[in-house]
């Protein structure tokens, strides 16, 4: 009785054993990544998005208390209107790097990075898998400041593909930034350094808190070789309508330099820099 | 031998005050805090000079007309490096206080021969120290740059003293509560950055409205900033004695509490 009805089930497991075919993407594995990206920022939401938005908010009313109220404007728009989209590009700036960054750097100091490396993701998947979770952070947080910001100050919305294209590409530059240094950084020391010395610098002296246009001659300059400015620039002229840079060429600039940093990321995964043995 | 005994096995008397306990947990937290130096006069060094930068520029764009009769980017400095100030000295209380707490060190604080009074003192006045010393850094770099009279040395010592000791007072007491890291920033960026940015560093009582004056004169770190910055600038807003009984009444409140709960050994001892 048991051999009879044992014998006929024999082959049955052996059929489905194997390996898995995952065709050219392994969707449920860049799924579970990505998934794993956002819960992380998600389950500490005070830090990752209030803190941000309470931040900025902050930010918005010392300096319109301080400039404003000469009744500053820039054409027909206030202080306030002005500075609030520079001030959500800044937070998009800052928490899409803080997501990158921080995953990674905890991965390997924590040593929980083989869970991303060892299961069957490619570094294309990886790359993906990271930077979506950086423009996901990035895109709530900006939702969450905007929101914030509109019971105080008009919003208006001139240009919704200009908002698009350069909040999209600047919580890429950043995401992709934030594993370049997290992939790098030994220590939190190192993360720290390039947080205080380079992105907040950057973003500081972007124009977001006063027009390009209206510095002296060599400050103008130098403000435009920095990126950022390119895309706050952008931004804003999605809400408002006005610009100092030429779009097209701040459009494909964001959008090449980021071509580059994805390639140096993939290069990154694929050769195990700093993270395999 | 035997003559000699009593002497050294009869208990060290502390009393009154423990003076080599409370050194050495001085001692123990101003050597943590050169360790970290760079990087902890580092961050807030780099963010003040942008605030200034960023301000002056603004402010220039703008056309802006001078504040109290300065200069708005000498209004502002003494400001920028308050904050700096106060900030540094919540951190540098709060930070040590959790650490100990959740790495278990605090236990060796509970089990020495100091009473609570003392071990309160050994985590806020250093913090305190540090606090200012990181302002003084931060004042330092900042007169390279921009010009900062000195009206009254002594105000600037004493509202600073009084300024970091109840930031100190505050992150101990915010150590004590958090059972967390997370609590840390969560006290930092609701209580510390609202307190220490809506009183005045930025900008003048008079640019405010009716309402938003009255809030900020209830804010009391407006005293702290406004006594710090007449200091330099002389003129200040508010009464400074009101504002020095204001800060060193409050100081004494979170003295008290600090000391009823570490005597109680809330969030301490099981």
């Amino acid at each position: 009785m048991t051999e009879t009805s044992q014998s006929p089930r024999l082959p049955q497991p052996v059929a489905t054993l194997g390996p898995r075919h995952m065709g050219r993407i392994n969707g449920r594995g860049l799924w579970t990544l990505y998934v794993k990206e956002v819960r992380r920022f998600l389950n500490v939401f005070t830090q990752t998005v209030m803190a941000p938005m309470v931040t900025m908010l902050l930010f918005l009313a010392i300096f319109t208390l301080a400039l404003g109220r000469d009744n500053v404007t820039f054409g027909e728009i206030s202080y306030a209107e002005f500075l609030a989209p520079g001030l959500v590009m800044m937070a998009v700036i800052q928490n899409a790097f803080a997501n990158t960054s921080s995953s990674l750097l905890i991965g390997k100091i924590q040593g929980n990075i083989v869970d991303v490396l060892m299961p069957p993701l490619s570094a294309s998947e990886l790359t993906l898998g990271f930077v979506g979770g950086g423009v996901t952070r990035g895109i709530v947080v900006g939702v969450a400041v905007t929101l914030g910001m509109w019971l105080f100050v008009p919003i208006r919305i001139h240009d919704p593909l200009a908002i698009a294209w350069f909040g999209i590409n600047a919580a890429v530059m950043l995401s992709l930034l934030g594993m370049i240094g997290g992939i790098w950084a030994d220590k939190f020391d190192h993360i720290a350094a390039v947080t205080n010395f380079v992105i907040v610098p950057f973003s500081f002296l972007s124009g977001t808190f006063y027009s390009i246009e209206r510095l002296p001659e060599t400050w103008k300059f130098v403000a435009h070789l920095n990126p950022f400015f390119y895309q706050i620039d952008g931004f804003r002229y999605g809400f408002l309508g006005q610009h100092d840079s030429n779009l097209v060429i701040g459009a494909v600039f964001v959008g090449g330099v980021n071509l580059c940093l994805w390639l140096l990321v993939h290069r990154m995964f694929a050769s195990g820099y700093k993270l395999k043995p | 031998m035997g003559g000699q005994g009593p002497s050294w096995s009869a208990p060290r008397d502390l009393r009154p005050v423990n003076w080599r306990g409370f050194w050495t947990l001085y001692r123990r937290a101003a050597l943590r805090y050169l360790r970290s130096l760079p990087e902890d006069v580092g961050g807030p060094l780099v963010s003040s000079m942008l605030f200034l930068i960023v301000f002056s520029m603004a402010w220039g764009a703008a056309g802006g007309e001078p504040i109290r009769g300065v200069d708005p980017v000498t209004f502002i400095a003494p400001g920028i490096a308050a904050y700096a100030l106060f900030h540094g000295a919540f951190e540098n209380s709060a930070f040590p206080t959790i650490h100990d707490k959740l790495e278990g060190i605090v236990q060796d604080v509970l089990g020495a021969p100091l009473t609570p009074l003392e071990m309160v003192a050994g985590y806020v006045l250093p913090a305190a120290t540090g606090g200012l010393v990181t302002g003084a850094i931060i004042l330092g770099v900042m007169r390279i740059f921009v010009e900062i009279p000195l009206a009254a040395p002594l105000y600037v010592l004493g509202f600073g003293v009084l300024g970091a000791m109840l930031f100190a007072f505050l992150g101990f007491l915010a150590g004590l509560w958090a059972r967390k890291w997370d609590r840390y920033s969560v006290v930092d960026t609701f209580l510390i950055l609202p307190l220490g940015l809506l009183s005045g560093t930025f900008f003048p009582l008079a640019a405010l409205p009716e309402m938003g004056q009255s809030l900020i004169l209830a804010n009391p770190v407006f005293y702290a900033v406004d006594g710090f910055r007449a200091g330099f600038l002389g003129q200040p807003q508010a009464p400074l004695l009101a504002g020095a009984a204001v800060l060193l009444g409050l100081c004494a409140l979170l003295a008290m509490t600090s000391w009823i709960l570490v005597a109680r050994g809330y969030r301490l001892k099981p």
